[in-house]
């Protein structure tokens, strides 16, 4: 359950952002995670849900999360493709069976939104 | 009309702003500092991740033993609770901090930065060679925190099975060394090294790939030779 601390960071900096920006209310959070971030997302929603309800500023924000595509590289000829559903089974373009993934790691607070 | 995002509402006075910054950006600044700190000591770091009961400690023991007198070894110890581990550790005569994180899975910067102040009061010259930081067990939170270490090293143990890599991809994508332990009990699982080797380095052909067997010291050379090239 790291996701909790994951979730206690974001609200750290959603504080700050608040401040930066002389907000009150934070209404809307898009936040990206990737496939291979080893993040649960079901876990950091309900994080999300329990510990934004304890204090004003996050009380009514919604959480909008945005999962990637991972991009896999061919190994063999360096083709990318992308994919949400695991590996392919091998390159589209030269049918090598080794590709191994970029990025996909992320997890990115993107945009804000505040009243 | 609002002027950031265009809605219609006439009360609509908010401020959309672009973050695009990492949930881990207050993590990973506080990482490089311990970076700093761990390299002005003079040494290296290595953040040791694995499921509880793979070897972590045995393997650090085994490796004090060997290159103790050689290199100057400090240990940082993760676990939810007790010293146990600090203790066989110290027992082996290396500086030694045991950080309990009292519930949370995994290690954080902050954390490890207490841990490295706290070590430095143990060293008289203010010098090491090489800072083992042992996670707690776990093969899935660890993974997200990068703590200022230079090494990562994934170790899964025989009887856990092979299907580790392609279970936990996160820990093998972000490490650099992936080993596996008790190699001495490979005539007595079903445990295929190669199935597991070729899922790790699917994942991440960078890997370095060991094996080792902390019973029968199999390995254990190269492990050690791994660990000298790194301090030099």
């Amino acid at each position: 359950m790291h996701e909790i601390s994951l979730v206690q960071g974001l609200l750290r900096q959603l504080g700050e952002l608040a401040g930066e920006h002389q907000c009150q209310a934070i209404s809307k959070v898009r936040v990206e995670i990737g496939p291979l971030s080893g993040i649960v997302i079901d876990s950091f929603q309900f994080g999300f849900d329990v510990l934004s309800a304890e204090q004003d500023l996050t009380r009514d924000a919604l959480l909008e999360i945005v999962t990637p595509p991972i991009q896999y590289k061919c190994c063999y000829c360096g083709h990318v493709c992308l994919s949400s559903e695991g590996v392919p089974d091998s390159c589209p373009e030269c049918s090598h069976t080794l590709l191994v993934p970029e990025g996909g790691d992320g997890l990115i607070l993107m945009q804000v939104e505040m009243v | 009309m609002c002027e950031d995002c265009g809605c219609a509402s006439p009360s609509h006075n908010h401020k959309v702003v672009d973050v695009n910054q990492s949930l881990l950006a207050a993590n990973d600044a506080l990482a490089e500092k311990n970076r700093e700190h761990i390299e002005e000591l003079g040494a290296v770091a290595i953040n040791l991740i694995s499921s509880p009961g793979s070897g972590k400690t045995t393997l650090l023991e085994k490796t004090i033993e060997r290159l103790g007198k050689e290199l100057r070894i400090g240990v940082i110890e993760g676990d939810i609770e007790t010293e146990r581990d600090a203790e066989r550790i110290r027992a082996k005569g290396v500086p030694v901090v045991q950080l309990t994180t009292g519930g949370a899975c995994h290690l954080d910067a902050a954390l490890v930065h207490k841990g490295i102040h706290a070590l430095e009061h143990q060293l008289d010259d203010k010098k090491l060679d090489l800072l083992f930081i042992e996670n707690v067990g776990n093969l899935v939170c660890p993974a997200t925190f990068y703590l200022g270490e230079h090494q990562r090293v994934v170790m899964i143990s025989v009887p856990e099975g092979p299907d580790k890599p392609a279970k936990y991809p996160r820990a093998f994508i972000g490490s650099d060394v992936f080993m596996i332990s008790k190699t001495d009990l490979l005539p007595y699982f079903d445990f295929s090294s190669e199935m597991a080797i070729k899922d790790a380095l699917l994942l991440n052909p960078k890997l370095r790939v060991m094996s080792v067997s902390a019973t029968t010291g199999d390995g254990f050379d190269s492990w050690l030779a791994y660990l000298r090239s790194l301090c030099q």
